[in-house]
């Protein structure tokens, strides 16, 4: 059994392993960050510390880019390790428990970060790792340019 | 509160400073006659049009212990900032943005970067192109 939690972006449905998300929150307040990636694009405060905000849209394709001035009226605050993420969202759908039977291997995309499928209020849902695209979207250490 | 106080520049891409304690002399962009100016947020786009003739530089000690001119585009102003809403850059991003050391939370929740100095030697063109000048 997994518990995962549905969210949305956009008109995309994707959900995340329930154990991972440490807060819900309202619209997040963030600054971009030069040199940052579309998918960690700047950072945000939380409880007392810098966390990096991920675009799940960027990284998935999925409606428009998170941009400075406007927001997504959700975020999800999830852990990785020691790796904290803010993430942007649309709508937040009430956690469920599924049966690792019901989760299908993925048909509409293919990177390693989605893991699965599984139906949630009839809609498609991709399921995410997000440790994985985490790993796949850390940035590199630059640098110092002279 | 432990406070420290900051120069804060209010660019149009992002608000951002740097320590005081740094900071040799705010002057005109105009005067500034050594070498080239840096614009610490390039990589957020381009410098924002209007204002070159009163545009500003604040001009710091950078690692080196040589002057260094940081573009200034917007308001400036001097203020103390509660330590506690100095919060370094998470690990996961730091090393790919080392000229940003932390960001600062504001009383209202609003954000702003403070310039790492010692990462801050990338010059931007100048002087000004012409054609870009006459835009500003």
């Amino acid at each position: 059994m997994r518990s995962l939690v549905p969210i949305t972006i956009d008109t995309t449905w994707v959900a995340v392993d329930m154990a991972t998300v440490r807060e819900i929150g309202g619209p997040l307040t963030w600054i971009a960050l030069p040199t940052a990636s579309a998918a960690l694009p700047g950072v945000a405060a939380w409880r007392g510390r810098a966390v990096a905000v991920a675009d799940l849209a960027a990284v998935l394709g999925a409606g428009e880019r998170l941009a400075a001035k406007t927001g997504r009226v959700r975020t999800l605050y999830v852990q990785h390790g020691a790796s904290m993420l803010a993430v942007p969202v649309d709508t937040v759908r009430e956690p469920l428990v599924v049966a690792d039977g019901e989760i299908r291997p993925p048909r509409i995309r293919n990177e390693a970060f989605c893991t699965g499928e599984v139906e949630v209020e009839g809609h498609t849902t991709l399921v995410v790792d997000l440790g994985v695209l985490l790993d796949a979207y850390r940035p590199a250490a630059a640098g110092v340019a002279h | 509160m432990a406070a420290v106080s900051m120069v804060h520049i209010q660019d149009p891409r992002v608000r951002w400073c740097v320590r005081a304690a740094r900071v040799l002399r705010i002057m005109p962009a105009a005067e500034w006659n050594a070498a080239p100016p840096v614009d610490v947020l390039a990589a957020l786009g381009p410098m924002p049009r209007g204002g070159a003739r009163t545009r500003r530089v604040v001009v710091v000690e950078a690692a080196d212990r040589r002057e260094t001119a940081l573009l200034a585009a917007g308001a400036i102003d001097v203020g103390d900032v509660d330590a506690a809403a100095v919060l370094p850059l998470p690990e996961l991003l730091a090393g790919a943005t080392p000229q940003i050391a932390a960001i600062i939370v504001a009383p209202d929740a609003s954000l702003s970067l403070l310039v790492e100095l010692a990462a801050v030697i990338t010059p931007v063109p100048w002087p000004v192109p012409a054609a870009c000048a006459r835009g500003w």
